[in-house]
């Protein structure tokens, strides 16, 4: 059967660096195409060759037989071949039905009838997103919905998704599956970038895994199974345990009562809720998107503010604390890792170095008035090394890095700050399984030396195995807590949505 | 003047000290039904207090002390008037504190020494008793004001006028060693030799070292705490009477509605905690929104609970017992470790019952 897409030997260098080498790749017509790797695969370099948004330095692409070498994204939409970036590429000051209709607009338009059309466009992808909002407004998961359906809405006949689901939550993640199979059934083929192997398992009809920028596996989903994926991937086992419990590990004693939320209310959002942080432990906190877990987590670091009136008390070590700006936080040892690493966690344009400085500067750390590149260096040296970023060198700018060593970064920077607590926001979003590993080791070694640390996530398995105890959010307060050893999935998800 | 303008603004604001905020029960403090589900080993009418005096346990009830034996409990003494605390040691010496306003001490052989006053004026709001570890009596005065029996006025007023004195046994040498304490209503005597107080209506524990001020050592307890007792294997153990609860901090701040309903209202149905659970429609909202076909949920808003926790040597929470919305071991006002378990004493189930913390896991869970 003639494929649709054909790379072959096809190859990219930056700056001398390969990030894909010799790659031979088939997509069929109508298929779903499962592209895994750990961040720094070259998953996403081979994906950008496909859509134009860069150019091989060698091997050639063939579509539907022919050769193409797409120089824009334009033109390979014209092919009809588009791809849903990680990162959302929306327009953030501008409505979601705007954004659907980017570049269709006609000499007048009418707003209503554009609204309209949005909203009937977003229903029938089963997509619950207000086609009046302005996109700034909007979480990530939401962005990524517009996003999706801008793709869908070109009637195309490749749509490339890189890490679609990364912020979808599960009701969210069964309407896109539900999606993905009527593509498919029209004809459409889809390359599938994610880290999530048991979707890969459940939904690809073809599974290709990349390492260090080459093919190393290519078969019919039916043939893998989660090991051997994993094996593919990083080269060698990692611990398959998802639950510490299971493990034979004890939940760490509960320390020293380090903050105390109470009360706090933040407009509709957050409503009268109220928990504590302790020493030397992780506190994992569940809820579904809209829940307001992070947003508490924002007010006790100073990046949102609570009601002006009765808003509820901070208490950090039994003193009240009200943060006008997240600096007096990070003076008071308070740190929030954002969920969303390209608009709040880092300076894309800036290097590792830069960024990391940055971390130390707003915590006051730096103790001079003029930049010292000599610290500068030495603090980028001491976190690179301490959690193993991988960059083409030193001073590589942060847009260069893979989605797992930006997150690395982020984190990083946090942690220059040295943090007493330290709230991290979906750590692991959009990171391969051999960087979560290492991520998930770090962040149990903050809490064995005695840090207070809050891990939010929306995957239930991450929040299982990290964590001391398990708090639940819903509708704007914490609602349940869960000792490891009695927490389920069903009971957590069955306190996050009754 | 700076003070001034601070509380104003957090009254506008309701920040800070006017800040209606309970902290949450979680962590080692999760709740369970542990407390609820305790064995009961004597029950009595509204058991007080605990002590060891030296010939198995004592416990007093109204006016009576009695001795816990293996059915139930046997009066020894009736004291005449409403016993409000007492100590024991292991010498087989016996102190009670009574509400007529004088304190009772009973050597090993039954013999009585009466002290009636302290400082100035009758020991008629003796909160706490304790026995020293040189031999002599620890008191601690609820309120210079108020009477025992007026402890919800006490509180619904915020008063703070409580004080803590050390005496000899027979009353003479009496020193005051703090003045200005919420309610005091635990003392204990650290293994170091400092002095704790449970300071019931400030929700904490201070440390009362030589004339300074009290420190905390325990803070913002979700609760009110009531007495507190060394454990031979280490850490403590502290009673908590009630709950904290958002409506009753709101109250405690209107000080026109409190006038009004301390005044017009029977005190049984006040905004206020309780010992006992709701047994009456006239209660307010004991309960309140959360009894479903008849049966009360046990997070339900309540103003009466059950609650007793292990602490550890830096007087951290390291594990609780609780009775929830739904149970009725409420009011616990002391526990009292007795070998390999921990008595406790519920006024409002009218029940003593006994804990065996080797069930207990450090995390709060059953």
């Amino acid at each position: 059967m003639q494929p649709l897409i054909e790379m072959k030997d096809a190859s990219k260098e930056y700056r001398g660096v390969p990030a894909v080498t010799k790659v031979n790749f088939v997509l069929q017509k109508g298929e779903i195409h499962a592209l895994l790797g750990e961040n720094g695969a070259g998953k996403s370099t081979l994906t950008k060759m496909m859509c134009g948004v860069t150019q091989p330095t060698s091997g050639e692409m063939l579509l539907n037989g022919a050769p193409v070498n797409f120089q824009t994204p334009a033109q390979a939409l014209d092919h009809g071949v588009v791809m849903v970036f990680q990162e959302t590429s929306l327009v953030p000051s501008m409505t979601v039905a705007q954004n659907l209709y980017l570049g269709d607009e006609s000499l007048f338009n009418r707003i209503r009838g554009l609204n309209i059309a949005a909203q009937t466009f977003l229903q029938s992808l089963n997509f619950n997103v207000n086609p009046t909002a302005l996109v700034s407004s909007l979480g990530a998961a939401h962005k990524q919905m517009v996003e999706i359906a801008r793709a869908v809405r070109k009637n195309v006949q490749v749509i490339i998704f890189d890490e679609p689901t990364a912020s979808l939550t599960p009701e969210e993640k069964r309407h896109f599956f539900a999606l993905v199979e009527r593509l498919k059934r029209n004809g459409v083929s889809i390359i599938f970038i994610s880290h999530a192997l048991e979707e890969a398992l459940a939904i690809a009809d073809r599974i290709t895994v990349l390492r260090d920028g080459e093919l190393v596996a290519s078969d019919l989903a039916k043939n893998f199974d989660r090991d051997k994926i994993i094996r593919a991937m990083v080269g060698r086992s990692l611990s398959s345990s998802l639950y510490r419990h299971e493990a034979g590990q004890e939940p760490r004693a509960v320390g020293e009562k380090v903050l105390s939320v109470q009360n706090v209310s933040m407009g509709t959002i957050v409503r009268n809720t109220s928990f504590s942080i302790y020493g030397g432990q992780i506190t994992g906190m569940f809820g579904l998107i809209g829940s307001g877990r992070t947003e508490v987590a924002k007010i006790i670091s100073g990046v949102a503010k609570r009601n002006f009136f009765n808003g509820g008390e901070i208490h950090l070590r039994d003193r009240p604390v009200r943060y006008r700006v997240p600096r007096q936080a990070v003076k008071d040892g308070i740190v929030y890792v954002t969920e969303d690493r390209k608009i709040e966690g880092f300076f894309e344009t800036m290097t590792i170095p830069e960024n990391l400085y940055m971390g130390a500067l707003a915590a006051g750390l730096t103790g001079s008035v003029v930049v010292s590149m000599a610290q500068m260096r030495e603090i980028a040296a001491e976190w690179t090394k301490t959690l193993n970023i991988k960059a083409i060198n030193a001073n590589a700018r942060v847009i260069e890095l893979s989605g797992g060593n930006q997150q690395k970064v982020v984190i990083a920077k946090s942690l220059a700050q040295k943090p007493k607590v330290i709230v991290f926001d979906e750590p692991t979003r959009g990171v391969d399984v051999g960087a979560i590993s290492e991520i998930h080791q770090f962040i149990n070694r903050l809490a064995d030396e005695g840090l207070a640390v809050v891990v939010i996530s929306s995957y239930l398995p991450e929040i299982m195995n990290l964590s001391d105890r398990i708090l639940v959010c819903r509708s704007g307060r914490v609602v349940e807590e869960f000792s490891p050893a009695e927490a389920t999935e069903e009971k957590i998800m069955y306190a996050a949505v009754h | 003047m700076i003070g001034v303008l601070k509380r104003a603004w957090d009254n506008f604001r309701g920040s800070g000290e006017a800040a209606v905020t309970v902290p949450p029960m979680d962590g080692a403090l999760r709740p369970n039904r542990l407390l609820e589900e305790a064995p009961v080993v004597a029950t009595a009418e509204a058991p007080d207090d605990l002590a060891d005096g030296g010939r198995g346990v004592v416990f007093s009830s109204g006016s009576r002390l009695c001795r816990l034996t293996p059915e139930g409990g046997e009066t020894i003494a009736d004291l005449g008037s409403g016993i409000t605390a007492i100590a024991g040691e292991p010498g087989g010496r016996l102190a009670a504190a009574l509400a007529s306003g004088s304190i009772v001490v009973m050597d090993g052989a039954g013999a009585r020494t009466s002290i009636a006053s302290l400082g100035d004026g009758p020991a008629r709001c003796v909160t706490a008793l304790a026995f020293a570890s040189d031999g002599g009596l620890l008191v601690a005065q609820g309120s210079a004001k108020r009477a025992h029996t007026e402890w919800k006025r006490d509180l619904m007023e915020r008063r703070s006028d409580g004080t803590l004195w050390r005496m000899a046994a027979d009353g003479a040498n009496q020193t005051r060693l703090a003045a200005g304490l919420g309610w005091p209503l635990g003392i204990v005597e650290t293994q170091d030799g400092r002095l704790v107080v449970a300071e019931s209506w400030r929700h904490r524990l201070v440390s009362i070292a030589g004339g300074g001020r009290p420190e905390p050592v325990l803070a913002d307890l979700p609760g009110y705490p009531a007495r507190i007792r060394r454990d031979p294997a280490g850490g403590y153990w502290l009673a908590l009477f009630a709950p904290r609860n958002q409506i009753i901090e709101f109250v405690q701040r209107e000080p026109a509605f409190l006038a009004r309903m301390i005044e017009e209202i029977d005190e049984a149905y006040w905004v206020a905690p309780s010992l006992k659970p709701s047994s009456t429609f006239l209660e307010p909202l004991q309960g309140g929104a959360q009894k479903h076909l008849g049966i009360l949920k046990p997070w339900a808003p309540t103003r009466s609970y059950g609650l007793v926790v292990r602490l550890d040597a830096a007087f951290r929470p390291v594990a609780s017992w609780h009775s929830r919305a739904d149970g009725t071991r409420h009011g616990v006002f002391s526990c009292l470790p007795d070998g390999d378990r921990l008595l406790a004493a519920s006024k409002g189930g009218d029940v003593i019952v006994e804990i065996r913390p080797g069930f207990m896991t450090t995390s709060g869970a059953t």
